[in-house]
């Protein structure tokens, strides 16, 4: 392994030795909490992955039919795992994290919880003065909540920050082919749970190095797949991408290039410039753009780094990736592109993943001869 | 087997909405058809002139049919995931297969209307049928309502989007709102609601003249005729039928020795087969948050605002704190013995928070509170014998 995977910054599987560290961690949940307006209040935003254990306290609360990756969230929460978070932030998405967000403020009242609204209709010209009076708000309740007041030098500091990491992710990713999947992941996660400068200095480091050393490059008969799903907490699939030998050449994850895609304009009005990033955004299954579609993106994307497929990993439960699934598969299906679907559960067993990622591979090579 | 008395004003309810369907199939040729959910403001159209149909009261329909499980296999093997919406699935198997869907299929729409406030699976489900009939689609996003009343910028927000829409549909139809149109439009919504609420509050009576089941058939013109004559019409009879009973101290369960609240959407597969083991006991359910959901009343002061303070403010929008407000007052003023809850598989808004709703109604109002998880309309969801002992088991404790 290159050197930098030593630094025990970008080991973060665990992400509650993270959470330990920083000054005043607060977590979040979703692909569009404002995280620089955290951070310019003094906070250390900290997203809060799910994992596959299970301490059984959110299962009193949530029924049976719920997605595990709200539910571990909860779960954690009510365990204690994250006590020494200062807040939760949650913005608007799918209805489970609405729900999740009733459910924290009335069984964790002790934490703050910070609802961001989010538009839903990323097009709509009335969505952008909507927004900017959320973030407005939401700039109040966290200076109220005890964070520092946040000035508008603060927050384009911050701004600048987040742009220099997302511009360092999107060079991780351009780098994709050559990492194994774990490896590829570790680097994109820990740009959400390990505090900025430190992200942004070891990264910079990181990739002023040649990535691989000579013997270790990708085989060229490496199959070579685009990865679609939501935030994909649970390392399990990469582990057993990574058995099996596939590469993951881009990804449609909520969580991933997409949300790295686009930076603040460094310009104007910094509440301004953190909203129109947002809109910016290519949707994730629970917003809407009718210019943006994402199974063209998809599509294009799979031309572009020239995938040999896709694998779509939708947790059980999960409505708008469920929906967003048709779709996509519709347009894979038209295009030739082969793709496989798994469903990820609460403890999803690696040797059945491993056996459908092994079926998938084969099928592809001797299609492609 | 008891018999229990049936109300006549909900065969002709039955009647009117038949023909509501059947007309829209005809008129489909000639008038501009709209699909839209169930928490839309169908005002706006309904002033228009532009027709509308409901994919969501057509899915309750499919269930109570027995249509749906066939239709949802339609959809699922077209790659929708089997854990979704049954009212989605069921209606895009209705639109895959028509010939194999009650009433044949809805007749084609020429355009759809989203209204976020209800459920995220609305939008996905809406954005499909855009792809399925290549037709323009508008999406009013109605933010959740963190606060009552709402924040001011929530309201402003949903009412630029609400002119925005009539924009949207005028250029897409060639029609042009006239106030005094909308006004009277209103007028009509305004009757229906406050008729439904007066209906809905006389399940206070001891015994109660009507009973859970009885409404959710009778709740389909509120949601899909407001605005209109006919929902005034029904509910006219509906109420008066009602006040007969409670003059002549006619309880819809004969006998009614214990009074119940019910949360979430109904059991369309089986709706009085459903019941039937609580009314054999002497259970009614005198109200319900189901049905309750479509008292909220809109202000005919400022149409536009009005409007949009009352979509925002629908029951499964609101915060739990509000909701919990909503059940407690319920379950003190209709002096109900317990709760049953349908932790039903297919609405997560309804469902998700509900095992905290029963905490909250067991530990401040000493109730007895049933769970029961099954599905709205795909009864392959539906497990009959655990469902049948967890009804004993909670009717002995009442």
């Amino acid at each position: 392994m290159p050197a930098l995977f030593s630094n025990p910054r970008f080991q973060t599987p665990n992400p509650h030795s993270v959470i330990r560290d920083p000054q005043s961690p607060l977590g979040f949940v979703t692909a569009y909490v404002p995280e620089e307006l955290f951070h310019a209040a003094g906070f250390t935003p900290v997203f809060i992955f799910h994992t596959s254990s299970d301490h059984g306290q959110a299962r009193s609360h949530l029924p049976g039919f719920t997605c595990w990756a709200a539910g571990s969230v909860l779960d954690q929460a009510l365990s204690g795992c994250l006590d020494r978070l200062t807040g939760i932030a949650l913005a608007k998405t799918c209805d489970t994290v609405q729900g999740l967000v009733d459910l924290w403020q009335r069984n964790v009242p002790s934490m703050p919880c910070f609802h961001v609204g989010m538009p839903v209709r990323l097009d709509s010209p009335t969505a952008r003065a909507y927004l900017l009076t959320e973030l407005d708000d939401l700039r109040q309740r966290i200076q109220a909540q005890g964070g520092r007041a946040i000035s508008d030098d603060d927050l384009w500091e911050s701004i600048a920050l987040y742009n220099q990491t997302r511009t360092l992710v999107r060079q991780v990713y351009a780098h994709a082919a050559d990492l194994a999947p774990p490896d590829l992941y570790e680097l994109v996660r820990a740009a959400f749970q390990t505090p900025k400068r430190l992200y942004n200095d070891n990264l910079t480091r990181l990739l002023s190095q040649p990535f691989l050393p000579p013997d270790q490059k990708t085989p060229d008969h490496s199959v070579s797949i685009l990865l679609v799903g939501s935030e994909l907490g649970d390392p399990i699939l990469f582990d057993v991408l990574a058995h099996v030998g596939v590469r993951v050449v881009g990804d449609l994850l909520d969580l991933g290039e997409r949300y790295v895609a686009v930076d603040s304009v460094m310009d104007g009005d910094p509440l301004a410039a953190l909203a129109d990033r947002l809109l910016a955004l290519l949707p994730t299954p629970t917003q809407h753009h009718p210019q943006r579609s994402r199974s063209a993106h998809l599509l294009a994307l799979v031309r572009e780094r020239d995938a040999d497929g896709v694998i779509l990993a939708r947790q059980k439960f999960c409505d708008p990736h469920g929906f967003d699934h048709v779709q996509l598969t519709q347009t894979l299906a038209q295009a030739q592109v082969p793709y496989l679907t798994l469903e990820l559960e609460q403890a999803s067993q690696a040797g059945q993943l491993c056996t459908r990622v092994e079926a998938f591979v084969e099928m592809i090579t001797q299609v492609g001869g | 087997m008891s018999t229990y008395p049936r109300l006549q004003s909900l065969r002709e309810i039955n009647r009117v909405m038949t023909r509501y369907y059947l007309q829209h199939k005809l008129t489909a040729r000639f008038k501009p058809l709209a699909y839209i959910t169930s928490g839309a403001p169908v005002e706006i159209l309904e002033a228009l002139g532009i027709a509308t149909l409901y994919p969501e009261n057509y899915g309750a329909l499919c269930g109570a049919r027995k249509a749906a499980v066939g239709l949802c296999e339609v959809a699922e093997a077209a790659g929708y995931p089997a854990d979704l919406c049954s009212y989605a699935r069921a209606h895009v198997g209705a639109v895959l297969r028509p010939q194999d869907a009650p009433l044949r299929g809805m007749p084609r729409p020429d355009l759809l209307v989203c209204c976020t406030n209800i459920c995220g699976t609305v939008l996905k489900w809406y954005q499909a049928l855009a792809a399925l009939y290549d037709i323009p689609l508008f999406i009013l996003d109605v933010p959740f309502q963190r606060t009552t009343p709402a924040e001011p910028h929530i309201i402003t927000y949903v009412v630029a989007q609400m002119h925005e829409f009539v924009d949207w549909l005028e250029a897409h139809t060639s029609r042009r709102l006239r106030p005094e149109q909308l006004a009277s439009v209103i007028a009509l919504s305004r009757q229906a609601i406050a008729l439904w609420e007066e209906i809905l509050e006389l399940g206070q009576h001891r015994p109660s003249p009507v009973n859970g089941p009885d409404l959710f058939v009778a709740m389909a013109p509120v949601v899909a005729l407001r605005g209109t004559q006919r929902a005034v019409d029904c509910y006219q009879s509906l109420k008066s039928e009602l006040e007969q009973r409670i003059a002549q101290g006619v309880g819809a369960v004969p006998g009614e020795r214990h009074r119940l609240l019910w949360d979430n959407i109904a059991v369309w597969h089986r709706l009085y087969r459903f019941f039937r083991p609580f009314m054999d006991a002497g259970a009614c359910f005198v109200a319900d948050t189901y049905t309750h959901a479509w008292t909220v009343q809109l202000d005919a002061e400022d149409p536009f605002v009005g409007m949009a303070q009352a979509y925002t403010g629908v029951f499964i929008n609101l915060n739990l704190p509000t909701r919990l407000q909503t059940i407690t007052d319920l379950a003190r003023r209709f002096q109900v013995d317990g709760m049953v809850m349908h932790a039903n598989r297919s609405c997560k808004p309804f469902s998700i928070t509900q095992s905290d709703v029963r905490d909250e109604l067991r530990d401040v109002l000493g109730l007895p509170v049933l769970i029961l998880e099954t599905d709205m309309a795909d009864s392959r969801l539906h497990n009959e014998g655990a469902t049948r002992e967890r009804v004993a088991a909670f009717l002995e404790i009442l």
